[in-house]
């Protein structure tokens, strides 16, 4: 609770930058705001309650805790008792060739959840219900304006946004007290307590100083962008590849310092298993997303006050940019319960669900909400994080990038300790080629 | 080629009917007609099954077809733009060359392995033979999935039972990474597309080899014949017919293997230096939403898989005119 104050503070001001990047373009159905219920003829009028149908949502990963899934449930219940909501848990690992497909089966689930990076190409291929009439109902202008462009395609809005999430590092406290080492300032110091954290625990097997397996690109991210580097940029209509720059190199080649001098991960792996790994007492140091102390102490309690959080700083001292994940959901263009869909976003979008995001360690969806935070260290962490945040391309074909595994493969190569260079120049021709079909 | 096959199998009744025993009544139609009408359940069978998606697929891979079509928008036929763009593509020869060696020594591996296995199933006693045949049986009736999972965790970089006991022998094999590099990641994914394939081959050539009767084997012996001459001179004449169509259906499976590479791809590895023709094919349509493409890869690879077994076909026919 104590952490309260700090993270609404951290998390408004991330708010007002990454509002000053979203786009003008979208504020027009703002209007919709109340006018809704007098409008019966509309696909989204409140079904009766006395409806008997069952709605199947999709979630993705454990990032839902059970409690939220459960008091949907529960809340959905009371409007809408004979109405059975079926939340299925689906892998990240794989989501967009299996929404690809579901979508546009007849056997349709109801509500899907897409990553931020993966959403445009559904609504690009009309895979999801227009929401923009209703826009307002759902949260309108107070959403996350940068989760709210994953939501939107050609000016049309698709995806609500669900959740947020920055990158923080989470570490152990005690081997930082074992090793004399405090929480680092810069990232130079950042790479030098891994190597530290790596030669004083050379007797535990497998121990990582700072775990950073080849396939976890969104922490790679971090460095490269620090360093003054870009995956793409849109110059003239054409999306002009930045990877094997110079500045994207350098950043680079700071991950493959940190992969062979302060890491033991495969450099093949992802982070997928990390949390099982920390609790082996393996790892010094990870980069994760905020909720990941509270995975690590759900998996270990053990471990719980060994647990400390920061935002990773860069190397002029200030925050380093990290990569902004979060999560839309949408309607299934096949779903034949559209208004009771609906009728489940609401809910999702309300205060009463969204802000049990906040206690999760995850940004909520609205702005309105961020007072109501109640922060653990994760989320305190992340809410500073958050304030120097980026996204990937915005691209409907950025997911064919991610799905690729194009950025893995490059992080693969540099843990393997082939040339940076060439690697990166691989990927920057094969995302080139993607982003520009 | 499942299609030939079946068809063929169940054609056969018409030709001796008609052509074997010409009948002298020839007002008598309807019973000519009768073998054909017998094969129309098996053909509708087939034709719903496998002709209907083949008919997609082929109308596919003219199309550009990605993630708008799936979602109802209407394709636009290229032409053989898909096939131009894939034989212009050097990935494409790199993914051929790379499929055709991994095919060429599966399938050595499997039928030297397998006939070794034969020869042993014959030779063993009959405790120690069931022992084998239910061994075999266990490997044979795993389904592909879950044994590449199994061959997967053996040779898993931090928990792998293979690195463990590799550095107990004193090897440093601690968080040694089996998928990363190409060579190696091939060498564990022969390895199980081999186990998987043993079975089979054993099976049938021991089949083969029980028709071989005792007394010409004793014969060949009295007349001062080696274990290696007996094989070479009377078993492997014998069982070679099965041999060759052995070497077909191998060249068929281990061309257009899937799952064993594609599970490791996801444990390991870079997929681009991995893709076989199968995994290549599924990541253009599925991951890369090029529907169209995809389907052109797959024909381009049963084209392929055809011209290799008419032409292996074709070589076993002549030798048996000789």
């Amino acid at each position: 609770m104590r952490f309260k104050k700090l993270a609404a503070v951290g998390i408004v001001g991330t708010l007002f930058l990454t509002a000053a990047c979203g786009s003008d373009d979208d504020d027009e159905s703002g209007g919709d705001e109340g006018s809704e219920d007098s409008g019966n003829d509309s696909a989204f009028a409140a079904p009766d309650p006395d409806t008997e149908a069952t709605l199947r949502v999709w979630l993705n990963g454990p990032d839902t805790p059970q409690t939220m899934r459960d008091y949907a449930i529960e809340t959905f219940k009371e409007t809408y008792p004979n109405v059975t909501v079926e939340i299925e848990e689906q892998e990240w690992d794989g989501i967009v060739p299996l929404l690809t497909t579901a979508l546009n089966s007849a056997d349709t689930p109801d509500i899907v959840e897409m990553g931020n990076t993966q959403a445009q190409g559904f609504e690009a291929a009309g895979a999801l219900v227009d929401l923009t009439e209703v826009e307002g109902d759902l949260g309108g202008d107070d959403l996350l304006d940068s989760l709210k462009e994953a939501g939107t395609y050609d000016d049309k809005f698709y995806g609500l946004p669900l959740y947020a999430g920055a990158r923080v590092v989470t570490y152990r406290t005690d081997l930082f007290a074992a090793s004399g080492i405090e929480v680092p300032t810069d990232l130079e110091g950042f790479i030098e307590a891994g190597k530290t954290l790596q030669a004083d625990n050379a007797g535990t097997p497998n121990f990582s100083g700072i775990y950073f397996p080849g396939r976890n690109w969104q922490a790679m991210l971090s460095f490269l962008w620090d360093a003054g580097g870009d995956i793409a940029v849109r110059e003239d209509g054409e999306w002009v590849g930045q990877l094997a720059d110079d500045g994207s190199v350098e950043g680079l080649t700071t991950v493959q310092d940190i992969m062979e001098n302060a890491n033991q991960a495969p450099a093949d792996s992802d982070d997928r298993n990390d949390y099982i790994e920390f609790c082996a007492n393996e790892i010094g140091m990870l980069m994760g997303p905020g909720w990941k102390s509270g995975q690590i102490a759900e998996e270990c309690p053990e471990m719980e006050d060994k647990l400390g959080v920061f935002a990773l700083p860069g190397s002029d001292g200030a925050v380093a940019p990290s990569f902004l994940g979060g999560s839309v959901v949408g309607i299934s263009a096949k779903s034949q319960n559209t208004a009771l869909a609906y009728e489940f976003l609401k809910l999702i979008s309300s205060e009463g669900f969204q802000t049990q995001y906040a206690e999760a360690g995850l940004i909520p969806n609205q702005k309105a909400f961020l007072d109501k935070v109640t922060g653990s260290p994760g989320a305190v962490a992340q809410a500073e994080a958050a304030e120097n945040s980026r996204f990937t391309p915005s691209s409907e074909f950025w997911a064919e990038v991610e799905g690729g595994d194009i950025l893995q493969d490059m992080g693969t190569a540099i843990g393997n300790g082939d040339d940076v260079a060439d690697a990166a120049s691989t990927a920057n021709d094969a995302i080139v080629e993607i982003l520009n079909q | 080629m499942t299609t030939v096959l079946s068809e063929e199998r169940t054609v056969p009744g018409p030709p001796s009917a008609s052509g074997g025993t010409p009948s002298p009544r020839r007002s008598w139609r309807p019973p000519h007609l009768l073998p054909y009408a017998l094969t129309v359940p098996a053909l509708v069978a087939i034709g719903a099954g496998l002709g209907y998606p083949l008919y997609r697929l082929g109308i596919m891979s003219t199309q550009d077809y990605g993630l708008r079509q799936q979602f109802g928008a209407p394709p636009e036929y290229i032409g053989f733009d898909n096939f131009t763009d894939i034989l212009g593509d050097t990935y494409f020869w790199e993914v051929l060359r790379r499929s055709l060696v991994f095919c060429l020594l599966a399938v050595a591996l499997t039928m030297v392995g397998g006939c070794g296995v034969a020869v042993l199933l014959g030779r063993l006693g009959r405790v120690m033979r069931t022992a084998l045949s239910v061994s075999l049986l266990l490997a044979w009736a795993t389904p592909a999935l879950t044994a590449t999972v199994v061959w997967q965790w053996i040779f898993d970089t931090r928990f792998g039972i293979v690195n463990w006991a590799l550095t107990k022998l004193g090897f440093d094999y601690e968080g040694h990474s089996w998928l990363a590099e190409p060579l190696s990641f091939f060498t564990v994914a022969l390895l199980i597309v081999v186990w998987m394939g043993i079975p089979f081959v054993a099976f049938t050539l021991y089949a083969a080899m029980t028709q071989i009767s005792g007394e010409v084997m004793e014969a060949a012996a009295i007349d001062g014949a080696g274990p290696w001459a007996r094989f070479r001179d009377v078993t492997w004449p014998a069982i070679k017919p099965i041999f060759v169509v052995l070497v077909a259906l191998s060249t068929m499976w281990d061309l257009r293997v899937f799952t064993q590479i594609f599970v490791l791809q996801e444990a390991g590895g870079i997929s681009t230096e991995t893709n076989l023709l199968g995994t290549w094919a599924y990541r253009e349509a599925v991951t890369g939403n090029h529907f169209g493409k995809g389907a052109a890869i797959a024909l381009v690879m049963v084209s392929i898989t055809l011209l290799l077994t008419v032409f292996h076909l074709r070589q076993m026919f002549r030798q048996e005119e000789i």
